[in-house]
C-alpha cells in the first residue's frame, strides 16, 4: 500500500470535517476523492500532504509513518486548484525549483526539466512567465513542477476546477494518459461525479466528513452502497417503488410490457442528443423522469400529453425506495 | 523641495507597451491633457525654474557653490544619513509589515493605526517630540541634538510608514498556496522566504524605500530643532538651502536644490531598475 490512512480525524471548533477515516490506496493507482463541496475530502488530502495536520490518527507513506513528518520531508507532489505557481519564475525555473533545492548537479537538472516539459508539452514555452500561459496550460506547468522532484504520491487538489468545460475535459483525458505513463500512485479531490467516473482506477466517496463507499467507477455506479453515492454519481428518479436512473426507464406508447406505469408527458427538454421527459404517474406525487436519445424519442413522436407507458429497463440498477440495502438488479 | 511628488516606483511589469499612443479616443485625450496641465503647473515648471535659477550663476557659479567645502559637507551628510536611513527602513519596515499581516497578536489594531503617526504629524511637532525625549533635558538622559546620530533618529522616524505601508498591502495579496507549494516540493521557511516571498515583495520594498529616501534628502522640519546645524559636522543640504535664502544667495540655493533632485532621481530610478532585476530573477 503506497498511502494508509487510519483512522484521521479533523475537526475545525465544532465543525467535524473529517471523522474517523480509514483507506489505503495501492501503489500507482489512480485514485479520485469525490464528493460535495466541504465534505472534507479537500482536508484529506491536506492532510496526506501535510499541508494540515489532522487531530487524530495516521498516516503511512509508502510504509513509512508520515502523521508527524513536515511537507518538506513527505516527498508528495502538491497540485493546487489555482496553480500556485511561482509567477516571478519562468517556466523552466518553476520545474527546476524542487530541484535546485536538492542541490542536484546543473546539467541533471537541465535534462530532467527538459524532460518534463516535454511530458506536459510545454517545450516552447521554457522561458515564458506564468503569465503569458493559459489557465491550461499552468496547470500542467504546475503537474510537472511536482512531478520534477519524483514523488512517491502525486496529490491533486481540484485540478481541473478552475478551467473552462472544454480544457477540463481535454486535461482529463490526458491526466489519465500521463498517469499510465508515468504510473505514480494519484490521488485527485473532485465534486464532478463525471471527472471520477472517466479518470480514476478507484473512487472514494466522501460526505459530511465520513467514507460512504470505496469502489471502481462500475462498482459505485451499478452497486451504490447507499441512496446518497447514488444520487451523487448521477440523476436518481423514483418509479413506483423503484428508485432508479432516468434513463433506465423503458418509454412506450402502448401497455406493451405487464406492470408498465401509465403516465403523461409533461414537460419535454431537449438537450443536445439527449431528451429530458417529465411524466406525471398517477398516484405518485413527484413526476417521473426519463432521458431518452432524439432518435428514439422521435420515433415514438412523443410530445407535451402523449400518454405513454413507463417499466425499468432490463438489468438497470434500482434500490427500493423502501430502504433495502442492497440495490437489486431489475431482470426481465 | 519636490522630491516627494516624484511618482514612485511601481511594481515591476513585464507587459509590452501599447502601441496606441497615436489613437486615443477623445475622453482620453482629455484626461491626458489634463493630467499634463497638472503635472506642468505643479511639478514640471517650478523644476524648471529652479533648474534656471541655478544656471542664471553661470556654470562656473554652480560649479563653485557645490564644491564649496563647507556646501560640499551638508551634502555629503545629507545623502550619507538618507542612504542609510533607507537600508535600516527597507529592513525594519518589511520586518513590521510582516508582523503586522502574519501574526496574530494583543494590540496588533493600534500598532497598525500607530504606525502612521510619524508620516501625519506635522515635522516640526515630529522634531518636537524627539527633542523632548531626547533633548538636553532628556528624561532617560540621552541628549542626542547637535548629532548625527540625532539626525538618524529623526529621519527614522519621519520616515518609518513608508516601506510598511507600501509592503503590507502586497504580503495580504499573497496566496497561502504559493508557500504550501513550496513546502511540499521541500523548501525550507527561509528557502521559500528568500526565493519565493521576498521577489514578490521587492518591488513594494524599493517603492517605499524611494519614498523614504526622497523625504530623507528633503527632510527639515524635524532636523531644525535636532540637528543643532553646525557646518562641517550636523548641518543638512534642506538647512544650507535655508541659509543660502537669508544670506540672499540665491543662485546658491538653486544650486544645492539641483543636485538634491539630481540625487533623488539617480536614486529613484536606480531603485526600480534594481527591482525589476530582482524580481524577474527570483
Amino acid at each position: 500500500m503506497s498511502i494508509e490512512v487510519r483512522g484521521v480525524g479533523k475537526r475545525y471548533g465544532d465543525f467535524v470535517a473529517l471523522d474517523d477515516i480509514n483507506v489505503s490506496l495501492p501503489t500507482g493507482q489512480l485514485t479520485a476523492l469525490l464528493g460535495p463541496s466541504g465534505g472534507g475530502k479537500s482536508t484529506l488530502l491536506r492532510i496526506i500532504a501535510g499541508l494540515e495536520s489532522a487531530d487524530s490518527g495516521s498516516v503511512d507513506i509508502e510504509g513509512v509513518d508520515a502523521t508527524k513528518l513536515p511537507p518538506q520531508k513527505r516527498n508528495v507532489g502538491f497540485v493546487f486548484q489555482h496553480y500556485a505557481v511561482f509567477k516571478h519564475m519562468t517556466v523552466a525555473k518553476n520545474v527546476a525549483f524542487g530541484l535546485e533545492i536538492r542541490k542536484r548537479p546543473k546539467a541533471e537538472v537541465k535534462a530532467k526539466v527538459a524532460e518534463l516539459l516535454e511530458l506536459v508539452h510545454l517545450s516552447q514555452f521554457a522561458h515564458r512567465l506564468p503569465s503569458q500561459l493559459s489557465g491550461g496550460q499552468r496547470q500542467r506547468l504546475a503537474l510537472a513542477r511536482a512531478l520534477a522532484v519524483e514523488p512517491s504520491v502525486l496529490l491533486l487538489d481540484e485540478p481541473f476546477g478552475a478551467l473552462d468545460a472544454q480544457v477540463r475535459k481535454e486535461l482529463r483525458e490526458w491526466l489519465r494518459r500521463l498517469h499510465d505513463e508515468v504510473h505514480v500512485t494519484t490521488v485527485f479531490v473532485t465534486h464532478d461525479q463525471e471527472e471520477a467516473l472517466e479518470v480514476a482506477d478507484e473512487i472514494v466517496v466522501i460526505n459530511q466528513g465520513r467514507i460512504e463507499q470505496i469502489g471502481t467507477p462500475d462498482q459505485l455506479y451499478d452497486e451504490p452502497a447507499n441512496d446518497f453515492v447514488m444520487g451523487f454519481l448521477g440523476a436518481v428518479t423514483r418509479l413506483g417503488p423503484l428508485r432508479l436512473r432516468p434513463h433506465d426507464i423503458e418509454v412506450a406508447v402502448s401497455p406493451g410490457v405487464p406492470g408498465s406505469t401509465p403516465g403523461v408527458v409533461q414537460r419535454a427538454l431537449r438537450v443536445g442528443f439527449e431528451v429530458r421527459l417529465t411524466v406525471d404517474v398517477p398516484g405518485q406525487e413527484e413526476p417521473v423522469l426519463v432521458v431518452l436519445s432524439r432518435t428514439h424519442a422521435r420515433a415514438l413522436d412523443l410530445e407535451l400529453g402523449s400518454r405513454v407507458w413507463l417499466s425499468p429497463t432490463t438489468g438497470a440498477t434500482a434500490v427500493s425506495v423502501l430502504g433495502l440495502a442492497r440495490p437489486e438488479v431489475v431482470s426481465a | 523641495m519636490t522630491d516627494t511628488l516624484v511618482a514612485p516606483a511601481g511594481p515591476a511589469r513585464t507587459t509590452s507597451r501599447s502601441s496606441g499612443l497615436l489613437r486615443l479616443t477623445p475622453t482620453s485625450g482629455v484626461g491626458l491633457e489634463v493630467a499634463l496641465v497638472w503635472f506642468s503647473v505643479l511639478v514640471l515648471l517650478p523644476l524648471a525654474a529652479v533648474v534656471g535659477a541655478a544656471a542664471a550663476g553661470g556654470w562656473g557659479a554652480f560649479w563653485g557653490t557645490l564644491t564649496d567645502a563647507q556646501t560640499f559637507a551638508a551634502l555629503r551628510l545629507t545623502v550619507v544619513e538618507a542612504a542609510a536611513v533607507t537600508v535600516v527602513n527597507a529592513v525594519i519596515g518589511t520586518v513590521v509589515a510582516w508582523v503586522l499581516v502574519r501574526d496574530q497578536f494583543v494590540g496588533k489594531r493600534v500598532l497598525d493605526v500607530v504606525i502612521d503617526i510619524p508620516f501625519a504629524l506635522p515635522t516640526i511637532v515630529a522634531g518636537l517630540v524627539l527633542l523632548s525625549l531626547y533633548g538636553p533635558e532628556s528624561p532617560v538622559g540621552i541628549d542626542i541634538v547637535n548629532t548625527r546620530q540625532g539626525i538618524f533618529l529623526a529621519l527614522l522616524f519621519v520616515t518609518l510608514p513608508f516601506v510598511v505601508r507600501t509592503v503590507q498591502p502586497v504580503l495580504i495579496e499573497l496566496d497561502a498556496d504559493v508557500e504550501e507549494a513550496a513546502a511540499s516540493l521541500g523548501a525550507s521557511r527561509a528557502t521559500t522566504f528568500r526565493r519565493i516571498i521576498l521577489p514578490s515583495l521587492v518591488p513594494a520594498i524599493t517603492a517605499g524605500s524611494s519614498l523614504g529616501f526622497a523625504r530623507a534628502i528633503s527632510e527639515f522640519g524635524s532636523l531644525v530643532l535636532i540637528s543643532g546645524n553646525t557646518p562641517y559636522r550636523t548641518e543638512v543640504a534642506s538647512l544650507k538651502i535655508l541659509k543660502f535664502i537669508e544670506g540672499d544667495n540665491q543662485a546658491g540655493a538653486a544650486a544645492v536644490a539641483v543636485l538634491l533632485l539630481l540625487v533623488a532621481i539617480v536614486t529613484i530610478v536606480g531603485l526600480d531598475l534594481f527591482s525589476r532585476r530582482v524580481a524577474r530573477r527570483g
